[in-house]
């Protein structure tokens, strides 16, 4: 029962994972781009949750335009700075988003203060669901509810629209798009405000569970990269599945053997690219 | 081509850095001051306690006024929270003449600073809580305010078990590291010799922030108490997991060493209701100088002092009277006249063991009120008792050296 | 001039006039010993970024290592410096060939996110076996070498040691990047498919890069134990390896004078910024995201351009070695 009860915890906690995982792989996919500044906008997304519900505006206002907030502040970073660092080697966009996130992670400080922040879950989902001797919070339920149906409209939205195809068009052959005519430059700062978007919404999202702090993106960031490497870069069911793989395996090892959990994560990450190095679904 | 102007720009930027040190060699070794380091984390994860500690520093030497003579300035040096940059900085004040140093938020960086003022032959006091400072890692120059794990233990577990007889079954959650441990043990000997049934215990290490996973564990043990021996945002993090997860109303919920006002601001009213507290200060605490150092922060400071500022003033504060009274800033001298001090402190009468440096001084179990029970902002809490209850220093493995 | 700068004495005088000029700008001895042992950790690091083309994020694990290792072979086998020093490279060589070994199966990205994954299991392995490591807390009472019957305690005596040590690896890196190795190296980091079209071992050649820069960064790491007096946790933590590679980049690629540069300038800016503003890492993110743009040759690019500027010849086409994967 435990056991069982784990995997459930394990969901909730999978799903905020893929949620914050999808927009750093799409970047990547498209863009080949490694961004270490996506636990920043995770952060940023958190924050500005936390302080519009501080004045007073709804929760469910203050989800959307947290995460809404956050895609056309990266959309504007990606097209005043980032876009200039594309062609150079990877060494340079690890350094400019490096840069990138001691800039927001500082400023988050300057703002608000050193010292974190709580933000309660909203009315009428603070309470609990008692199943049999188990509690479980009617808040994390929701999470699960409510990552579910992005996910499914971010599925659609990658798989069954033009966007998606262009985009994934666009992660096998930029030179092509550009010879149909497509302006590469929008789309990429449309895709990374996308992902950058999710970071945010994610942020928003897991505020009422964890809090807000400074310093929340350094550990939003590991996670995100273990949960790209292992599904796959680039790749949309690689998140889904491995940000599942990591929330149950994660839950579960809390009963099994807490203190091996970090080890065995990075154990398997490094597994999983050593033997399938295009991870579980990435595409070759 | 080659673009002259950019070229300019960015050497000078580059210039401006790199030329800057043999300007401030000039500068930072003001003559003529008696300065009191205040090794701090003033960036980094912990910069929120580095802030307010620098702070009362500060105002201990602005109250000090001048000592032996001389203008007392209290100056913060960025540890960054790391015991390599803690180590240089107290290094390099030292090769400027600074003796007295009064800070050390985190236990890493207070066991290195504390062997490195003690070689350069001064005296740090802290407010660490590795129980080694005063332990095993004792010396000569180190000196602790903080009540080690043995006493802030026995401090908030022995009076809830006296309180509330009928909860027998416990359950813990503990950081895998020394200082879990030592709660840990000390709870676990406390439980023993009550009669109480530890039901369990969850250990997370320390770069952990999800706890539903161990929660649920606790839950299936179907404890009376939850007693949480993590500190920091850790702690933050748990209670606050703990609280949505429903636990308030089906246990009892300690949380044995909480960094006191700092941590209530970033929790809010809501989740402290109802909640025990271990802490080794509270500005409400009813003691001449508190109230005097209470008053006098409110009114010029504008907030109540919390545990980082009043830890910091205090240290700060009797450093500063011993040299005063030694006649001296050397270390020995310093260290002589701390020794066996019996003072007037802020948790009423305070008096430093001649053998291990550990002062001798209340912990206090606190208890969060409801939101409209609070009388101002900073009101989270009511103190439930205090007492003083600490390991001989031969138990505590302290060999001076 | 600016062939001048190309000349390899003239790089190992400049080390040289590093090790000299420290001391007279600098008031503390000890910011001055840790410019020189990170600016040797940024060398090392070098050879695999610049020289190779191997972004590594392990350099940690080796800085950690050297630390942990030295402080165990000093306190509990109670090993003098001198023999401590070349166990502590060849463990270091050792765990470098291993995490090497595995970390060059893959490439770009993936090589990148390996050797992260390595460095937080190392840090776990670190943080889990805190009877060798001291866990949190760090491995404590890490005693100065001892010459002449007593500890170099005083920070600038310590400093001389260390600036010998420093310029002896300086000296054997900078053979090790000057010779047929070194190039071949080079012309991996160019076109590995050509590489090893004409004949070269190349998976050999980065393995055997990775454990001298392995050897060469645990030394460091060791040398900063004995500085601080502890192996901190926080050497084998992920954010040393960002910090090494940052100093790296900053200083400028396939250039091991310029990684020195880099790691003197990170200090001692920082050491500036955190004595006026507790919030200077702003300044350094806004740096870092200058370099990515506008100054891709790092410190040393600017040395260059100074010079070019000076002989009025033009610098680009003067250095070869371009950073470049």
């Amino acid at each position: 029962m435990t056991y069982l009860f784990q995997i459930l915890n394990g969901i909730g906690l999978g799903m905020l994972y893929f949620l914050l995982a999808v927009g750093l792989s799409v970047i990547f996919g498209l863009l080949q781009f490694v961004n270490f500044a996506h636990g920043a906008f995770y952060m940023l997304g958190a924050y500005l949750a936390y302080a519009m519900v501080e004045r007073g505006v709804s929760f469910w206002l203050a989800l959307p335009l947290a995460g809404l907030a956050v895609a056309v502040l990266a959309a504007v970073t990606e097209a005043v700075l980032l876009r200039r660092v594309y062609k150079q080697a990877h060494t340079f966009h690890i350094l400019a988003t490096v840069g990138l996130a001691l800039v927001v992670q500082e400023i988050v400080i300057i703002v608000w203060g050193p010292i974190g922040g709580n933000l309660a879950p909203p009315e009428g989902l603070s309470g609990i669901v008692i199943l049999g001797d188990f509690v479980y919070p009617e808040y994390r339920l929701f999470v699960i509810a409510f990552t579910a149906v992005l996910a499914g409209a971010l599925w659609w939205l990658l798989e069954g629209t033009r966007l998606g195809a262009i985009v994934r068009a666009g992660s096998e052959s930029a030179e092509d798009m550009a010879l149909l005519g497509y302006d590469t430059r929008r789309i990429n700062t449309a895709v990374f405000g996308l992902g950058a978007g999710l970071a945010g919404l994610a942020g928003a999202l897991a505020a009422p569970i964890r809090g807000v702090d400074p310093f929340m993106s350094v550990e939003a960031l590991s996670v995100a990269f273990v949960v790209v490497v292992i599904g796959g870069m680039g790749s949309y069911a690689g998140a889904l599945a491995a940000g599942l793989a990591v929330g149950i395996a994660q839950s579960l090892m809390a009963t099994l053997w807490p203190e091996g959990a970090r080890l065995m994560i990075y154990l398997g990450m490094a597994a999983i690219i050593v033997m399938m190095p295009r991870g579980l679904f990435g595409r070759a | 081509m080659l673009n002259r102007r950019a070229f300019l720009t960015q050497t000078a930027l580059a210039a401006a850095t790199l030329g800057a040190p043999p300007l401030l060699r000039g500068a930072a070794a003001a003559e003529g001051n008696l300065v009191v380091g205040a090794p701090l984390p003033m960036s980094g994860a912990f910069a929120a306690n580095g802030k307010f500690a620098a702070l009362g520093a500060a105002l201990a030497a602005e109250e000090a006024g001048t000592v032996l003579g001389r203008k007392v300035v209290a100056r913060d040096l960025d540890t960054e929270g790391k015991p390599a940059t803690a180590a240089r900085r107290v290094q390099e004040a030292m090769a400027e003449g600074t003796r007295l140093f009064a800070g050390g938020i985190l236990s890493s960086e207070a066991l290195v600073m504390g062997k490195e003022v003690m070689n350069g032959g001064g005296v740090f006091f802290t407010t660490a809580g590795a129980d080694e400072i005063t332990g095993k890692e004792c010396n000569r120059g180190t000196f602790r305010w903080s009540v080690p794990t043995y006493g802030a233990i026995a401090q908030t577990v022995r009076p809830l078990i006296a309180q509330m007889p009928q909860a027998k079954r416990w359950y813990t959650i503990t950081p895998q590291y020394v200082f879990g441990e030592g709660l840990l043990s000390a709870a676990k000997a406390v439980f023993q010799e009550k009669g109480i049934e530890h039901v369990g215990n969850s250990y997370h290490s320390l770069a952990e922030k999800e706890f539903s996973g161990y929660l649920t564990n606790a839950i299936a043990a179907k404890p009376d108490v939850l007693l949480i021996l993590s500190f920091g945002s850790q702690s933050s993090d748990t209670l606050r997991q703990a609280v949505s997860f429903g636990l308030k109303k089906r246990m009892t919920i300690v949380l044995a060493w909480a960094s006191g006002l700092e941590q209530f601001e970033a929790l809010g009213p809501d989740l402290c209701e109802g909640i025990y507290f271990g802490a080794q200060y509270w500005h409400g605490v009813d003691t001449p100088l508190n109230t005097a150092l209470v008053a006098k922060v409110r009114e010029t400071r504008k907030f109540s002092p919390n545990y980082s500022f009043a830890g910091s003033y205090l240290l700060s504060k009797l450093l500063l009277d011993a040299a005063a009274k030694a006649g001296s800033t050397e270390g020995p001298a310093v260290t002589k006249a701390l020794e066996g001090l019996t003072y007037a402190g802020l948790t009423g009468e305070e008096q430093i063991r001649a053998a291990d440096h550990q002062v001798i001084k209340d912990y206090y179990l606190l208890k969060g009120k409801p939101k409209a029970k609070m009388a101002d902002k900073d009101d989270f809490v009511d103190i439930v008792s205090s007492g003083k209850s600490f390991l001989s220093p031969e138990a505590a493995e302290c060999k001076m050296t | 001039m600016t062939r001048l700068l190309e000349r390899p004495l003239v790089h190992f005088a400049l080390a040289a006039i590093t090790v000299l000029v420290l001391p007279l700008v600098l008031r503390s001895g000890t910011l001055a010993s840790e410019i020189l042992i990170y600016g040797l950790a940024a060398a090392a690091c070098n050879l695999l970024l610049g020289y190779t083309g191997l972004l590594s994020f392990g350099q940690g694990i080796f800085f950690g290592l050297g630390s942990y290792v030295s402080g165990l072979l000093l306190l509990r086998a109670g090993w003098p410096a001198p023999v401590m020093l070349p166990a502590v490279a060849l463990v270091g060589a050792a765990t470098a060939t291993a995490v090497g070994w595995l970390s060059i199966r893959r490439q770009g990205v993936y090589f990148v996110m390996l050797t992260l994954a390595f460095s937080q299991l190392f840090y776990f392995l670190a943080y889990t076996f805190s009877d060798l490591t001291g866990g949190d807390n760090g491995l404590l009472n890490v005693p100065r070498p001892r010459l002449g019957g007593r500890a170099l305690a005083d920070p600038w005596s310590y400093y001389a040691y260390v600036a010998v040590l420093f310029l002896a690896l300086f000296a054997v890196l900078q053979r090790v990047a000057l010779s047929t190795f070194g190039r071949t190296l080079l012309a991996i980091r160019d076109n590995e498919a050509r590489a090893s079209a004409i004949g070269f071992p190349v998976r050999a050649f980065k393995v055997a890069a990775f454990a001298i820069s392995g050897a060469v960064t645990a030394l460091a790491g060791a040398l900063h134990a004995m500085l601080i007096g502890v192996a901190p946790l926080s050497n084998i933590e992920y954010h040393t390896s960002e910090t090494l590679l940052i100093m790296t980049i900053i200083g400028g690629g396939a250039n091991l004078f310029a990684s020195v540069l880099g790691a003197a300038f990170y200090l001692v800016a920082g050491d500036l910024l955190s004595a006026i503003w507790p919030r200077w890492l702003l300044l350094l993110g806004a740096l870092l995201i200058a370099i990515a743009l506008f100054m891709q040759r790092g410190l040393w690019g600017l040395v260059e351009r100074a010079a070019a500027l000076v002989t009025r010849a033009p610098a680009e086409g003067a250095v070869p070695e371009e950073s470049r994967p």
